[in-house]
């Protein structure tokens, strides 16, 4: 057998790697769910609601796994999402 | 056999019997001491052999093999201008190329020698059986001197061999063997799975018995392999493909990319960065890597390498570049793909090491269940200086030092119930010195040993084990049954017997260390099939020799090193580097090697041109050029399977040295007396000839009924040789071979399974038990399995009714009109 590692690392605590805040622009999005299907942190779900295009808009689902890669901003064709680095000296 | 006998050229010219001359055999009865001679009645064997046809002299002797043994023949083939020799003695796996060159300096061509196995197929597995096991010599005798009167002279072809070595395997084993051989002047190709060389010895703090700093004294080696200029480095890289044979393999090489091209100075930058973490495997999980890392600072190639199953960027799209915009350098790029290398090399190092065993399965310690129950692999990351604590023993679960620690030996080791049968070697003196090094930061630790035998075989192993006892460290012998673990405060309760005092114990420890045993690589059965190797029962390389040949394999050119063999220490897994780049060595400094002349003749005259024989050899080594009506054998690719020579219909191909005419004669011989009462068995050299062997070593007991006929391969056997076999009045028949997928010969025994369904559909159109015929796969390490399938048959051989063996005589005697 390959070596099991299920431990939590000892220095899980330490590394600190950067947390994102995502912000949705709602209404500028035309539901094509590119941000979606391509973040590869699963950040995102399509919502239940929908937006004045009548179209379900993406939410957030779990925003503590966002890295800040930015890749829904670059794949968003209506510029409707982006992502800034959350300030996380209080912790988060 | 062997094919690495590099034979020497004789000075005298072979003296080859020509047509007139008589046929003159010496028959030679070892007794080898009380091996054959404490059950088989050795002088009565050799009086037996006087009366066989063209036998002109038979002696008895002590150690045949010593130099009187091998002067009396020398003396003889002279005296009585002898041209034929048989030695009775033990397996021609053995001892075959010692006769072999005994007749060469006797000016006899070495082809015309044939031995009979009277020790392990005989005197061995029939110890109280002394009347019978007699007999059965005789019958040996009798086959082994019908072959040898049909025998031929044979001149072997050489092929050159590549002054090149493939390495597969990157640890301690594979970086010396690469040395030493670089060091010689051959250029070498050191393969490593994983993104740097170094090994399970990287991961190693101190080593014993020395107490040396592991990784220390590793550094050096690998740097010297990464920029030795006869040493090419194929890091994160796996063989996919070997073709050809000794001397001349052609392998094929799968680089992964890394990602970051060689210009990276592994300062460092990228890493922090990147916004995506792992458990560290190099740290067994007790560290964070990032998706671009280096294994540990140590690393050779220093180069760093992006994990792209845990980077952000998949396949094409490139969006979180923050590595890139850290690296100074510019070395990242991410349009790097798979390269496949070709590599023509004359020898093959194999040093693929081992695993650890995973403790998780053993319930009743709670690993994975208990934060402070640790394997001595997560310890050693632990009390490196280097590791993930900077060297402090801590518990994982509140990262204090421990007052009391105990080590459990023998975890996946030894045990019948749970793990491994066999002992792993390394865990006691690894736990010993673990126990001191514990002693050395911090005296006042607690420190207990629950042991089932301490085994300190080795030099200076003792004396380390007597330190650590007048340090204070108490060994207890009997495993704990169960470890609790205590709700509050996470401390460990080991309950269990003490085996000396015969009383039970209840021992509280904060720590608890899992010496974990070693247990064969996952993709050692890879491996395994690229290389056609086999393995024991407990899944390590076999060796060619137990003995006298420990680092050879079965496969002419290639070799073993390191744990990869059987659990080992670190210096006998360097001392065995040295000794396969020694063996490897030797066949790249002669440049040339003898082939054995087993090779197939085609008879043009026969030959209709069909073109079955090319169509079942696994090494396409046969043209059949339609227009032109000939069939050609490729002499240099061909290795004397003999599956064509078993397929041709029109008896077009001489099998040399295992013609139909000798195998026939085998069996006349075998089945001349009581046929009725009898198992022929045909077996392949490789694979269940040897497991007979391992099975007379062993002393495996069984029905003296059987008599057994080497094949080079299970394919040689032609259905007319089981069809012959009946004919003789034979009670039943066995076919031995390979396990399907492990050939030695690539895929050669499917056709002796389509064969022998053939016949079994044959025996039961004519209305006969087809259990008469038996078809088994039996490897090398299987001699249990041979002497139990002897068993069994004895049974089948028993039930077989007088009757049914006149018909079989008289059916296939007259011919089945197939």
């Amino acid at each position: 057998m390959p070596l099991r590692l299920w431990r939590k690392p000892l220095d899980a605590e330490k590394i600190t790697i950067p947390k994102g805040e995502v912000h949705i622009i709602k209404d500028r999005c035309k539901g094509c769910g590119f941000c979606v299907e391509f973040c590869p942190r699963d950040v995102l779900e399509i919502s239940e609601e929908f937006n004045q295009r009548g179209v379900h808009p993406p939410k957030v689902k779990d925003e503590s796994k966002c890295v800040l890669c930015g890749f829904c901003e670059a794949v968003c064709p209506d510029f409707a999402i982006f992502a800034v680095e959350k300030d996380c000296k209080g912790g988060c | 056999m062997t094919d690495l006998q590099t034979s020497e050229e004789t000075s005298s010219q072979p003296r080859e019997p020509t047509p007139d001359d008589e046929t003159r055999i010496g028959v030679y009865v070892c007794h080898c001491g009380l091996n054959i001679a404490g059950t088989v009645n050795c002088e009565e064997v050799a009086e037996f052999a006087a009366t066989l046809p063209q036998v002109v002299i038979s002696k008895d002797t002590l150690y045949t093999c010593s130099d009187q043994g091998q002067e009396i023949i020398k003396n003889d083939i002279k005296e009585h201008n002898l041209n034929r020799v048989v030695v009775a003695s033990c397996s021609p796996r053995l001892h075959e190329p010692t006769f072999r060159r005994t007749l060469e300096e006797a000016g006899l061509n070495k082809y015309l020698f044939e031995m009979a196995n009277i020790r392990e197929h005989c005197s061995w597995v029939h110890l109280h059986e002394k009347d019978k096991a007699t007999e059965k010599a005789k019958d040996l005798v009798r086959m082994a001197v019908a072959k040898v009167a049909r025998l031929q002279p044979q001149v072997e072809s050489e092929v050159p061999i590549a002054r090149k070595a493939l390495i597969i395997g990157g640890g301690v084993a594979g970086i010396q063997a690469a040395l030493d051989l670089a060091d010689t002047g051959y250029k070498v190709y050191l393969v490593e799975k994983q993104p740097s060389i170094g090994g399970r010895m990287a991961q190693i703090d101190k080593t014993f018995p020395t107490m040396d700093c592991s990784i220390c004294i590793l550094a050096p080696k690998m740097s010297d392999a990464g920029r030795h200029p006869n040493i090419q480095l194929l890091t994160n890289s796996e063989v996919q493909e070997v073709q050809g044979y000794i001397g001349n393999f052609k392998a094929k090489v799968l680089k992964k990319p890394r990602y970051v091209a060689d210009d990276c100075t592994a300062c460092g930058d990228c890493t922090p960065v990147c916004p995506v973490t792992t458990p560290n495997e190099f740290d067994v999980g007790l560290a964070t890597r990032h998706a671009i890392y280096t294994p540990f600072a140590q690393a050779v190639p220093s180069t760093f390498i992006i994990d792209r199953s845990l980077c952000l960027n998949k396949d094409n799209m490139i969006t979180c570049d923050k590595c890139i915009k850290a690296c100074e350098r510019g070395a990242i790029n991410f349009d790097m793909t798979p390269e496949t290398v070709e590599l023509d090399v004359g020898t093959i190092i194999v040093a693929t090491g081992a695993d650890v065993y995973d403790p998780a399965s053993l319930v009743h310690y709670g690993y994975t269940k208990y934060p402070n129950v640790i394997t001595s692999l997560e310890f050693e990351r632990l009390i490196n200086a280097g590791g993930p604590s900077g060297g402090h023993l801590i518990k994982p679960s509140d990262m204090q030092i421990p007052d009391t620690v105990a080590f459990i030996q023998c975890v996946g080791s030894r045990s019948e119930r749970t793990g491994r049968l066999y002992c792993s070697n390394v865990c006691c003196m690894n736990t010993i010195k673990d126990s001191l090094l514990i002693k050395e930061h911090w005296p006042d630790t607690k420190i207990y040993v629950f042991y089932v035998d301490i085994r300190a075989y080795g030099k200076g192993f003792e004396d380390l084990y007597n330190r650590a006892r007048k340090e204070g460290v108490i060994f207890i012998r009997g495993l704990p049954a169960e470890i609790i673990q205590d709700q509050k405060t996470s401390s460990l309760w080991l309950l269990g017997e003490n085996t000396l005092e015969k009383e039970v114990y209840k021992v509280n420890a904060d720590m608890v260390i899992l010496s974990v045993g070693i247990e064969p690589t996952q993709d050692s059965d890879v491996t395994q099939r690229l290389l056609t190797l086999s393995k024991t029962s407990e899944g390590f390389f076999m060796e060619a020799h137990p003995k006298l040949r420990p680092v050879d394999t079965p496969t002419g050119g290639v070799f073993l090193a390191g744990c990869a063999e059987s659990p080992k220490d670190i210096k006998d897994s360097v001392t065995q580097a040295s000794a396969a780049a020694a063996r490897a060595g030797i066949l790249m400094a002669k440049g040339k090697v003898a082939v054995e002349a087993i090779t197939p003749i085609i008879d043009p005259e026969k030959c209709q041109v069909c073109g079955l024989c090319a169509r079942v050899c696994p090494y396409n080594a046969i043209i059949v050029d339609k227009e032109r009506k000939i069939t050609e054998v490729i002499e240099a690719a061909c290795t004397g399977c003999g599956t064509c020579g078993a397929e041709c219909p029109f008896g077009a191909i001489t099998m040399r040295h295992f013609t139909d005419d000798q195998i026939y004669s085998q069996i006349d011989a075998a089945t001349e007396l009581d046929a009725d009462r009898k198992v022929v068995a045909f077996c392949c050299n490789w694979c269940s000839y040897a497991g007979a062997d391992f099975a007379g070593v062993s002393r495996m007991q069984y029905p003296t009924n059987v008599r057994v006929i080497r094949t080079m391969c299970s394919g040689r056997v032609a259905q007319r040789f089981v069809e012959h076999a009946f004919a003789k009045g034979t009670a039943a028949v066995l076919v031995a071979g390979c396990h399907l997928g492990d050939c030695h010969y690539i895929n050669a025994n499917y056709q002796t399974k389509r064969r022998i369904e053939k016949l079994w559909k044959k025996l039961e159109r004519l209305g006969l038990n087809k259990d008469r015929l038996q078809l088994a796969w039996i490897s090398a390490a299987e001699g249990e399995k041979f002497a139990s399938k002897i068993k069994e048959m004895q049974s089948i051989v028993d039930d077989v009714t007088k009757e049914e063996i006149e018909k079989t005589v008289s059916l296939f005697q007259n011919g089945t009109g197939d």
